[in-house]
């Protein structure tokens, strides 16, 4: 049973549609991710289900109880803010117990529960500090603290680490994941990096133009990309132009498929392409080769409008194949190629 | 070695480049070459007459007196104008605090046109000067004819003429409205610079939109009340146009006493003390205002 419900959500604003009929169900406990490039509606949606933005369609249903015409603080939806919001006034115990003294709680149980906030964020003893005073990531946390001590039914997070420098981020994505997994609260991340989407989520939903492309695993959209945009925005993706002949895709024989005849699209990530000595393979000439140390990355040119991206396994010793080499690249394993429709006709 | 680094290292002494650049003094220099020629040293003469005895536009006596500045302050007039002019200036300042937040407020809630009329409004009496606006208080307040009164009576709210023309009340209402613009400036600057995420994170952590009113949106705009409070204090403090229109003859506070005792009775010496008084007390009380208020905005000090 899904324990967030977005049904049919639609926002614009002039003649812009931010939002166009978007749905999503997470279901209880899940870390959902909304990923997709700036501009795509997903902090809208995002702001919608916190009650920021009202919707001119569709309705948003928490824990089996409709919200959609709450007022933003009715909701039991904690917000942790892009950039924290904290409240510059205020320190950092206030800050955390701010939302317990709008509810009138008694003053002891304020204190025990702001004590037990800062401790599950490993903040004790940073209570009396000003957040100016604090790391952007004793910032972060101070701003989920905040939202956790309410015991919200829902945490959304608007970008959480854009803030942070990129040795810290990686720290802090891990150290939130198994924060949440230890409180067990049913979380939507909004991000544009891929990378924070697979390490942080139960499901990714890949927004586009105020859509959802598609909703799944992790690794599912990278295995199985509905289409080129959802290929492309996870991880790296070689979109080839192809022709489906009875079945057999030419000119890679090997990938079957059920589609009709006709033009169609295949999709195949750069480590599933290998050099081949088969003719019936893509012909083509190193165009940039880069050496990773585990692995080397080439961009052969074929003749078609984007180089064919290919990575290799690279032993100890060996060096990356000169520029201009002509070689024929084959796909190692038809199981793991897409074919789609056309551009035209999807 | 190349030719930058030649023309970097050629040249004078650092202390001679540092007087040269001057940490920025130099641009400021004619600003306050004109201030000290024009107001440093006229008020210290001014305020330095209070220190001397004069007799027929001389100076008496050789040497510098507190007489004057004693017997001022055994007297027991002056203390109750400095009184009325403090409790005066005091209640307009709180005046202009209660009516300009609500608009500095408005203000950063609308957009467009409305942010332009309201702006206008609000500003457009700085186009016109304090006497004028002083005469115009004159004829709205003014007795029996006056139109206020008169639109009372009509309306039959009231059988007798309100008595408000050289009532402190005339003054204070005066005086509120002359100076609103100062205290909505800095208010205005504040407010609708302020960053809506805080409101928004306070709605989402259960606050009503008066809640988040007072414990966001009023405290994080506190530096510029105190702005506005020590602005308008000393302008409400010190004006003498005012109090001396629409507080008629028998009306004086400190400032209308130093104006009389200077221009009309022609005693430089009284009016230079009672101006030595007015201006280090005016000092005392925005020094408290600024003090209350760094007070209150601790935490915009505790950065790093």
């Amino acid at each position: 049973m899904s324990h967030i419900l977005l049904e049919g959500i639609v926002k614009s604003y002039g003649s812009a549609r931010i939002l166009n009929n978007c749905t999503l169900s997470v279901a209880k406990g899940e870390v959902m991710t909304l990923l997709g490039p700036s501009g795509c509606g997903k902090t809208t949606l995002l702001r919608t289900l916190a009650g920021f933005v009202t919707p001119e369609q569709g309705q948003i249903v928490v824990g089996g109880t409709e919200i959609s015409h709450l007022a933003p603080n009715r909701r039991s939806v904690g917000y942790v803010f892009q950039n924290y919001a904290l409240f510059p006034h205020l320190t950092v115990a206030d800050n955390v117990a701010y939302g317990l003294k709008v509810r009138r709680r008694p003053a002891s149980e304020i204190t025990e529960r702001v004590g037990h906030a800062l401790e599950l964020v490993a903040l004790e003893g940073l209570g009396g500090r000003y957040p100016a005073q604090l790391s952007g990531g004793q910032q972060q946390r101070v701003a989920i603290a905040r939202v956790l001590v309410l015991e919200p039914e829902v945490l959304l997070l608007d970008e959480p680490f854009n803030a942070l420098d990129a040795k810290l981020r990686l720290t802090m994505q891990v150290e939130l994941r198994k924060l949440i997994d230890r409180v067990g609260i049913t979380s939507i991340f909004v991000t544009h990096d891929q990378s924070e989407a697979m390490m942080l989520s139960d499901k990714v939903a890949v927004m586009r133009a105020g859509q959802i492309e598609q909703v799944a695993t992790p690794l599912d959209i990278y295995d199985k990309p509905v289409n080129d945009y959802v290929a492309g925005f996870i991880g790296r993706a070689n979109v080839l132009a192809v022709d489906v002949r009875g079945g057999i895709v030419v000119p890679a024989p090997q990938v079957m498929t059920t589609r009709g005849d006709g033009p169609a699209r295949l999709i195949v990530r750069p480590e599933n392409l290998a050099f081949s000595d088969a003719q019936t393979a893509w012909p083509g000439k190193v165009f940039f080769a880069s050496a990773q140390g585990p692995t080397i990355e080439y961009e052969i040119d074929t003749g078609q409008m984007q180089p064919l991206r290919l990575v290799v396994q690279r032993k100890a010793g060996q060096y990356p194949l000169p520029n201009g080499t002509a070689v024929h690249v084959g796909v190692v394993d038809p199981a793991g190629c897409i074919v789609i429709g056309s551009a035209a006709g999807v | 070695m190349s030719d930058y680094a030649a023309h970097r290292q050629s040249g004078l002494p650092v202390f001679v480049r540092r007087v040269l650049h001057g940490g920025g003094f130099w641009p400021a220099l004619p600003a306050i070459v004109f201030l000290v020629i024009f107001l440093v040293l006229p008020m210290v003469t001014l305020l330095a007459f209070g220190f001397v005895t004069i007799e027929r536009g001389r100076i008496v006596g050789e040497t510098l007196t507190l007489q004057h500045l004693q017997s001022a302050l055994q007297d027991t007039l002056i203390w109750r104008l400095t009184w009325r002019s403090f409790y005066v200036a005091v209640i307009s300042t709180v005046l202009s605090l209660i009516l300009a937040y609500p608009v500095a407020y408005l203000f950063s809630q609308t957009k467009g046109i409305w942010r332009m009329l309201i702006l206008v409004a609000v500003i457009s009496p700085l186009l016109t000067s304090a006497l004028v606006r002083a005469y115009a208080w004159l004829v709205i307040l003014g007795g029996r004819r006056g139109l206020l009164n008169q639109t009372l009576l009509n309306l039959g709210l009231i059988d007798q003429p309100l008595r408000l023309l050289n009532t402190d009340w005339a003054v204070i209402i005066g005086m509120t409205q002359i100076h609103l613009p100062f205290m909505f400036l800095p208010l205005l600057a504040v407010l609708s610079g302020r960053d809506r995420r805080l409101e928004e994170a306070s709605r989402n952590l259960g606050a009503g939109q008066v809640r988040t009113f007072f414990s966001v949106v009023v405290p994080m705009s506190i530096p510029a009340i105190f702005a506005g409070l020590a602005l308008v204090f000393a302008v409400s403090y010190t004006n003498f146009i005012v109090p001396q229109l629409l507080g008629g003859g028998s009306y004086a506070t400190l400032a209308v006493q130093v104006y009389e005792q200077t221009v009309v009775v022609l005693d430089w010496t009284r009016g230079a003390v009672l101006a030595t008084i007015l201006l280090s007390s005016c000092f005392v009380f925005v020094y408290l205002i600024v003090a209350a208020g760094s007070r209150f905005s601790r935490w915009t000090e505790r950065t790093s």
